[in-house]
Parts: structure tokens; C-alpha cells; sequence
């Protein structure tokens, strides 16, 4: 059963004249890992803020069509409650400090505190949310003396310790190296394993195809490819239009032309790359 | 170290007051320092309650540094304008324009000490008290979550501003901006730095709202909190003091004010 469910969702930007989603129609799967590629500008972040209620209600702006999230209506609810259901983190760590903690133990615990979680259940459960995304050791440090990518993992934790049903993500590795973007990507591909519902806007093509379910393309505000990694990433669809595209999916198109490439489908990772290339 | 907060870690009497405590001292000092008919009101506090608390609770090198580097310009410029504009008075010497008035100058510098008072009252508070103490107090004392946010983190924006202006400056620097020479040169430096200081700013707000937005902070539910900040009876009677130490400071004001 679909737990997001947009249906002809137009969205535009108040004092804005071009709408930034454009008929959009998207369900999502409980327990489904959906990574969200485009463009700058294609309106990737507005899609995430649409799904984490901020849109329409915190942007204001004409919407039209429904979002549904675990069977509510957005237009219906109230932002608040909605993001007990929708956590959301976005790409600047830093403005996401609270800028009212002093440790980065306490920093997790803010949003437990706002929304009343007893002393005795706080303490466990901000625990095990930093043991999941490896920052147990930065727990008496300050959020302003961390790095870039650990402000990042520290920005996610906060969500995670919420349980939120449906994890929106807006570009959450963007400063992290790979080790620590490849750490995420399997962190959240363990929650979708075990339910979690999450949404991902992410440039970071070859890890989408290791880790996401399934992969959705935004150009100019409108869904232009939705499906499996391997296919959607390999589109023809996507030609031209400034997506990213794997440095694998590039040399084997070319090769294809050439007839070095047997296969049908294109590679996105090394491995698959590997692998066509060890038939020729 | 918490480079945004002037917050100063030590294991202090000081430090380990109830947040309020502190705030309600730091009020006493500032409306004692701007009613009391005292001349050298400002001074004398300075002197014998600022300074021995400062040492008491082990920042006094630190606070000394910035209560420095914060004054010096106000002193400065309080006395140049005072001795420019002072009218009668016995000049200390004259040159061109120049006559400084020692009447001027003690004037200006009574005057600084009252703010200087002011300053180095908010500096102290803000070196021995966690922010996030002082929010989890405000609560308790009944201030809405929003406004005692609002006033936290509002108490950590000076020396944010102050690092991201110099990362602007920088950045600007670098593009060939010219910032060092005579006014004109300087003046033109100014947009490209508060333009982006400002934009950044409105950014800066609108995302830190969605982020508290999504941890809850509108929640209507009873708020929890993690830590426990312990307040005591003896406490709460020095507060109660302190108040009636403001209402008597107003008293002498007015009385004086009306006597003369
Ligand atoms: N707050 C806003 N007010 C007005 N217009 C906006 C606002 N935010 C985004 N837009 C516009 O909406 C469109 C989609 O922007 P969006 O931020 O969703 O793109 P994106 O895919 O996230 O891009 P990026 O890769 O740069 O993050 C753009 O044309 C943008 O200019
Ligand atoms: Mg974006």
C-alpha cells in the first residue's frame, strides 16, 4: 500500500510566476528507498518539502492536486503534527543546529524534548539513534566544532531519534567523503530494510544504484522517468537535459557506438562496468 | 570550544548558579547602573561586584579581553565628541578646532563607566551561563518556548556575526576587493560585505525555522527536557532581594531627581 500518495500536485512559489512541480503524480511503497535526481532547479527540494508538509504550509504558495501521507491529507493537518509522520533533513548542516545546545547529545534530544518524550526514554533512544549513524563518540562535543559531514550525520541523527514512518532527505551527503557518504547510504538502506519509508534528493548517481529501490527523475518541475536505478539512470530521457550521469554510464555509451559494448543495458556502478566489459 | 556562544567552560560557583539568578544580578546592575545619582556609580560596581564575581567564576582573563576590546572604541570616541562639543569649561589645550574641556572629559568619562557597566554585566552573564540553561530556566519561570528561544539564541548572534563577517571580508578579499586605504576606498567595501551578511542572514532564518519546525519545536505537547538545573531556596530569596534592590535604585532616582 502506497504510504505517500501525490496526486496532480501543482505547486508555485508565492511572487513566482512559473509553477516549480508540475502535475506531479507520485506513490510511494512503505518500506521503499526513493532517490530524487535532477538538475538544479528542477525542483527536487520542493518535492521534499512537499512530502514533509513545508509545502504548502510553511512556504505558502498555490498548491493544487492532494499529498497524502500515511492515509492524512496535507492540506487538511496541521504542520506540526505532520512532522511527527514526515521527518525531514536538508543539505546545510549548519543552519540546522538548533543554536540552543551545548553538546551534540543534548542537540539530538531537542526535538524529544519539544515533543514531550520522558527523561528515562530520551536518554535510550538518543543513544541508539548515534550508535546507528557512528557519532557516539562526538556526543559531548559542540555542534559548532564539527566538521562539515559530521554536522551532517549529527542534522540526520536528530531526525532519526524522532521515528519518524517516512524519512525525506534533501541532499544529505553533500559534504561528507565517500566513506561517510557510502556509511549514510547503508544506514538508511538498513531503515528502509527494516519499514522506513524514505525519499531522497541526491546528485550522488553510483551510490543511488547501490542502495535506492527505485530512482526518480525531475526536469523543470515535472516527473520525466521513474523506475529501477539501473534503467532510469541509463535513460535515454536524461540526455541532455544536465543530469547527472555515472562516468561508467558516459564511457559505455560511447563504447556502444563503437560496438565495444555487447549489452543492452548501460552500466552506472564499476562493477556492472567491469562486468560488461570482461564479455567483449 | 563553542565558538558561537561567548559560553566559557569552568567548574565555578559562579557557573553553577540558577540561570535566573544570574539574569536577575545582571538586571540589578543594569538599572543601578543607569538610576543610581551616584557620579561614579558605574565605576564602583565595576570595581567591587563585576570584577571579584568575574574572578570568582575563573573567566576573569577572558572577560577582561573582551570587556577590553569592546570599550576601548566607546571610550575613545565618547571623549573626542565630548571634547569637541562641550561648550564652557577650562580647555586642557587648544588646537585648531580641538579644546578639550576638562569638564568634557570627566563628564564622558562618568558617563562611559555607566556603560561600560552595561557591557561588562551581559559579557559575564553570557561567559558563565549555558544557553540551554538559561532556556530550560526561562521556561520554568513561565516565558513561552518561542520567546526564550528567541532570547537564547539571540544572546549567541553578536559573536556569529562576528565570525561571518570576517569570512566574508575574506572571501571578498580574495576577489580583489579593496578594503584598507583612505575612507572612500572603505566605503565602497561596505555593500559587498553587509549584502551577503544580510542575505545569508534571511536564508539563515528561514532555514533554521524549517529545521526546528521538523524536530517538533511547534509541538503542542508538554515539553520535557533532558537536563535538570537545580535552584535553591537561598536562591530564591537573593533573587527576591535583588528586586527590592531595583525598586529602591528607581526610588533614589526619582527622589533625587525631584529634589534637585
Ligand atoms: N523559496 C522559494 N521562493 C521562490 N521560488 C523558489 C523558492 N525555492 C525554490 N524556488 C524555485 O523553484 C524551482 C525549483 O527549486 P528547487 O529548490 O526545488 O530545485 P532543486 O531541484 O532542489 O535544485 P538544487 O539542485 O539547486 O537544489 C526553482 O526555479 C527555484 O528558483
Ligand atoms: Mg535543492
Amino acid at each position: 500500500m502506497a504510504i505517500i500518495d501525490l496526486r496532480n500536485v501543482t505547486y508555485k512559489y508565492p511572487l513566482t510566476q512559473e509553477s516549480a512541480l508540475k502535475n506531479i503524480n507520485f506513490q510511494v511503497n512503505e518500506g521503499e528507498f526513493v532517490a530524487v535526481i535532477g538538475p538544479n532547479g528542477a525542483g527536487k527540494s520542493t518535492l521534499c518539502y512537499t512530502v514533509a508538509g513545508f509545502v504548502p504550509h510553511f512556504f505558502k504558495g498555490e498548491l493544487s492536486g492532494t499529498v497524502e501521507v500515511a492515509g492524512a491529507d496535507s492540506s487538511k493537518s496541521n504542520l506540526h503534527e505532520w512532522v511527527l509522520n514526515v521527518g525531514l533533513a536538508f543539505q546545510n548542516p549548519f543552519n540546522q543546529i538548533s543554536g540552543a545546545k551545548y553538546t551534540v547529545f543534548e542537540e539530538i534530544a531537542f526535538g524529544l524534548e519539544n515533543i514531550g518524550v520522558p527523561r528515562d526514554e530520551m536518554i535510550p533512544r538518543v543513544n541508539d539513534a548515534m550508535k546507528l549513524t557512528g557519532i557516539s563518540e562526538l556526543a559531548d562535543r559542540s555542534p559548532y566544532s564539527l566538521s562539515g559531514g559530521q554536522q551532517q550525520r549529527v542534522a540526520l541523527t536528530s531526525i532519526l531519534v524522532m521515528h519518524p514512518k517516512v524519512l525525506v532527505l534533501d541532499e544529505p551527503t553533500s559534504q561528507m567523503d565517500p566513506i561517510g557518504t557510502r556509511e549514510v547510504f547503508g544506514v538508511i538502506r538498513t531503515l528502509a530494510e527494516q519499514g522506513m519509508t524514505v525519499i531522497m534528493a541526491e546528485h550522488k548517481v553510483e551510490w543511488i544504484a547501490n542502495f535506492a529501490d527505485r530512482v526518480v527523475a525531475l526536469h523543470e518541475g515535472q516527473i520525466i522517468e521513474d523506475g529501477k536505478p539501473q534503467e532510469a539512470l541509463t535513460s535515454d530521457v536524461l540526455a541532455g537535459k544536465g543530469f547527472g550521469i555515472s562516468r561508467y554510464t558516459s564511457v559505455a555509451r560511447k563504447a556502444k557506438e563503437t560496438g565495444l559494448w555487447k549489452k543492452d543495458k548501460l552500466p552506472v556502478t564499476l562493477e556492472e562496468a567491469v562486468e560488461g566489459f570482461a564479455h567483449v | 570550544m563553542n565558538t558561537f556562544s561567548m559560553y566559557v567552560a569552568r567548574e565555578s560557583g559562579l557557573h553553577k548558579l540558577y540561570p535566573l539568578t544570574k539574569a536577575s544580578l545582571t538586571l540589578l546592575l543594569l538599572i543601578a547602573g543607569l538610576t543610581l545619582p551616584v557620579n561614579w556609580a558605574g565605576y564602583f560596581l565595576v570595581l567591587f561586584v563585576i570584577f571579584p564575581l568575574a574572578i570568582w567564576g575563573k573567566v576573569f582573563k577572558n572577560f577582561m579581553r573582551i570587556v577590553w576590546s569592546i570599550s576601548l572604541p566607546f571610550i575613545i570616541s565618547v571623549i573626542i565628541i565630548q571634547s569637541l562639543f562641550w561648550g564652557k569649561g577650562t580647555p586642557i589645550f587648544e588646537f585648531w578646532i580641538l579644546a578639550p574641556k576638562i569638564e568634557g572629559v570627566i563628564f564622558a568619562t562618568i558617563s562611559v563607566g555607566r556603560i561600560i557597566l552595561v557591557m561588562a554585566g551581559f559579557i559575564l552573564f553570557a561567559m558563565t551561563t549555558r544557553p540551554d540553561a538559561l532556556m530550560i530556566s526561562l521556561k520554568q519561570v513561565g516565558v513561552p518556548s518561542s520567546l526564550a528561544y528567541i532570547i537564547v539564541t539571540t544572546l549567541q548572534i553578536v559573536p556569529r556575526f562576528v565570525t561571518k563577517a570576517s569570512t566574508i571580508l575574506d572571501a571578498q578579499r580574495s576577489r580583489g576587493l579593496e578594503t584598507d586605504g583612505n575612507l572612500f576606498v572603505r566605503s565602497r567595501a561596505v555593500v559587498p560585505i553587509i549584502l551577503p551578511l544580510v542575505l545569508g542572514s534571511l536564508m539563515e532564518v528561514e532555514e533554521r525555522a524549517i529545521a526546528i519546525e521538523a524536530r517538533g519545536f511547534n509541538s503542542n505537547r508538554e515539553e520535557t527536557s533532558l537536563i535538570e538545573i537545580p535552584d535553591t531556596r537561598a536562591q530564591f530569596i537573593l533573587r527576591r532581594i535583588f528586586m527590592v534592590l531595583m525598586i529602591l535604585s528607581i526610588i533614589a532616582r526619582v527622589a533625587w531627581q525631584l529634589s534637585t
